[in-house]
């Protein structure tokens, strides 16, 4: 194709010119990379840090609370509304169903079903407000990592045998083989201990854990599955499955998903539960975008004026082609080529030195063990989408100069010798 | 069948204020194989009627016709395709593409026509290399040869499609008077070889003098439209050499005819 032909030479012959504005772009385009590699990996280490051990999705049961509530034969249950223990009145039933159903997801790293409610625990004379969390410890362990940060004791849970938290462990004083007395804020949302002994008993404290967050290292109390299922009266059910992701951004689509096929189920994801997280992040994603696109902009700009110029200077060749042939669509071609190539052209080469930018901050930054700030992917998908921008870019900069081409007048170039 | 090419009624006026008229009137017919010339002083219009004939510009008013097809109705894209296929074009200034070489040069016709090289069509624009004398420097920058080269590469570039007219302005006007010789030859040779219609712009009587028809233009008008042969040598001489040399003298501004 001529047209190729002649927007390669044109862009070769002027040389230095084609040097200066392809550095400019790559110069762009890397920071467009570095900054969106950065900012990424930014997020999924926030990300993880705050969800990573903890469940993604948690799937409970839609059933209005207050149905069950409104039990006629029971008229505490009604009083109990009001202390807000709603969770433990919404029995997941066929949860077994639900979880052989996800078990064959691949998004899926980790299922767990949950029978856990509100409760105290009591030690001598003191009292503490926990909650009783019922697990199948290994499945809970794929969501919480708790038997790597178990700091003492075993890792194991049984009818009364339960972990606890440290800051719980702290504050009764408690390790590895005392006994306790926990029981069920359930029912009456009244008093622990004697006045409902059914749901109270015995356990003895088989290891402690240290989860990372205070508020669960000084409330939460692991027991087995059958043991919250007991406790809170759910007989088979529980009260929500809990999951976990390989990768945590899909957790709200999947949710969204899932509520499609499940709809009696409430499926709540991460994002729902952490709004101030998600809009941070969402705040700083924007505020990378409006970088990023500000850097295009001048990008395109660039482009633009340089081609402007070279419409210029190339008048009397336009002038010549058009008098031996050429077709207006032809002429803008020969311009637009030339956008689309620089553009391409700077982001190959800003996407090498964007690779160097990011391998730079992150060798310059890692701590004494060689260990980086936080870990980063080199996702191709966002070198391959800075090329194509680009070189899209790059070719819509060249528009107006490639108008202004296809309009020279032959004549006028001709005549001016 | 119909004339080649023809202008009926050309008026061209420069300028919408002060309106300059620069072609009054214009009715001119040419044939095949005709090798002609276009003289006049300079400012005359020459270069305005031969960009009309070229269809390079439009008249402001008045019909161009090329084997009976109006060309002042077509657009501009379809004009250049018409100017590709039919005509040639030599430039007082060579105009070739510095970014090309000699050869590339002379194929870019072609390419503006298919799209991509055919390999006769090189095997074409060699042999009209070695033609015009530039085979050796064919892979040159064409910024690389001397003028008179790059001229007679701009003759080869004007033949490669075979075209029915070749419109010349002011070949030789920027060649020293060796290198004007040789194109002034070249052109009759391939007048006579292929059967294409030349027509020269001048103000150079020597050439007139070689042409088969004289076309002279004053002020826009054609004052005078003649085969060579139909006048003497005596004539000829007097009508067109005799002014060139006492101009070159510095002896007179310009002839006056009639
Ligand atoms: N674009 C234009 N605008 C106004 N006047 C023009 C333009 N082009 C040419 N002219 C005028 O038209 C006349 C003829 O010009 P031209 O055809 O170039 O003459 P020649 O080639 O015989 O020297 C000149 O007087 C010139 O000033
Ligand atoms: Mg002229």
């Amino acid at each position: 194709m001529f047209i190729w032909k002649a927007a390669l030479r044109f862009l070769i012959e002027g040389r230095s010119q084609t040097l200066f504005i392809a550095v400019g772009i790559a110069i762009g385009i890397s920071v467009l990379v570095f900054l969106n590699i950065l900012i990424t990996g930014l997020q999924q280490d926030l990300v993880n840090t705050t969800v990573g051990d903890s469940p993604h999705i948690v799937v409970t049961s839609r059933e209005d609370p207050l149905q069950s509530l409104f039990n006629p034969e029971d008229d505490i249950l009604i009083l109990s509304r009001s202390g807000g223990m709603f969770d433990t009145s919404r029995p997941f039933n066929d949860w077994q169903y639900v979880m052989d159903q996800l078990g064959n997801r691949e998004l899926l790293s980790a299922i767990s079903p949950v029978a856990e409610g509100s409760g105290f625990i009591s030690r001598g004379e003191k009292t503490v407000s926990i909650r009783a969390r019922g697990v199948d410890l290994n499945r809970a362990d794929g969501i919480y990592n708790v038997r790597d940060r178990l700091i003492d004791g075993d890792f194991v849970v049984g009818k009364n045998q339960v972990l606890v938290g440290i800051g719980l462990a702290e504050e009764l004083d408690l390790t590895p083989g005392d006994l306790i007395r926990l029981s069920a804020l359930e029912g009456n949302g009244g008093e622990p201990g004697p006045a409902n002994p059914s749901i109270a008993g015995s356990y003895s404290v088989r290891g402690i854990f240290d989860l990372g967050s205070q508020a669960v290292n000084s409330s939460w109390v692991f027991i087995s599955l059958e043991g919250g299922q007991s406790l809170y009266r759910l007989s088979d059910g529980v009260t929500s499955l809990e999951l976990q992701l390989n990768d945590v951004f899909q957790a709200e689509e999947l949710a969204r998903n899932l509520e499609k096929s499940y709809p009696s189920l409430s499926w709540s994801s991460w994002e729902e539960e952490n709004p101030d997280l998600l809009s941070a992040l969402s705040s700083q994603s924007i505020s990378s975008y409006v970088i990023q696109a500000f850097v295009l902009l001048a990008v395109a700009l660039g482009i633009s004026s340089v081609l402007a110029v070279s419409v210029m200077q190339k008048s009397k060749q336009i002038g010549i082609l058009k008098a031996l042939g050429i077709s207006t669509a032809g002429v803008s071609r020969i311009f637009l080529i030339q956008g689309a190539l620089l553009g391409l052209i700077g982001s190959i080469l800003g996407s090498v030195i964007g690779g160097f930018l990011l391998w730079g901050f992150f060798t310059f930054t890692a701590d004494e063990t060689g260990e980086p700030l936080f870990p980063i992917t080199f996702d191709p998908l966002v070198f391959i989408m800075a090329i194509a921008i680009a070189t899209l870019a790059g070719m819509g900069a060249a528009a107006i100069p490639a108008r202004r081409a296809a309009k020279l007048n032959t004549i006028e170039v001709i005549k001016n010798g | 069948m119909a004339n080649l090419l023809s202008l009926v009624d050309i008026n061209k006026i420069y300028g919408k204020k002060v309106q300059t008229h620069v072609l009054k009137n214009i009715n001119l017919e040419y044939e095949k194989a005709e090798f002609t010339s276009i003289i006049g002083q300079s400012g005359s219009g020459k270069s305005t009627l031969l960009n009309i004939l070229g269809s390079l510009d439009r008249p402001t008013s008045g019909r161009v016709y090329a084997e009976g097809k109006d060309l002042t109705t077509l657009n501009d894209d379809a004009l250049a395709i018409f100017r590709n296929q039919m005509m040639g074009f030599i430039f007082q200034f060579h105009y070739l593409l510095p970014e090309f070489s000699a050869l590339e040069n002379v194929l870019i016709p072609h390419w503006l026509d298919r799209g991509s090289a055919q390999a006769e069509k090189v095997t074409l624009a060699k042999e009209l290399l070695e033609r015009v004398g530039v085979s050796e420097r064919m892979n040159n920058r064409s910024t690389d040869l001397s003028g008179g080269q790059q001229q007679r590469v701009a003759i080869a570039r004007a033949l490669i499609n075979r075209p029915k007219i070749i419109l010349a302005d002011e070949p030789t006007g920027n060649l020293d008077s060796e290198s004007a010789t040789q194109v002034n030859g070249l052109m009759r040779e391939i007048n006579q070889e292929f059967k294409t219609t030349f027509i020269i712009v001048t103000h150079d009587n020597h050439i007139a003098a070689q042409c088969d028809r004289v076309v002279e233009i004053k002020d826009g008008m054609i004052v005078q439209d003649y085969p060579t042969a139909e006048k003497t040598k005596q004539e000829n001489w007097e009508n067109l050499a005799p002014c060139y040399c006492l101009q070159k003298e510095g002896l007179v501004e310009w002839k006056q005819s009639n």
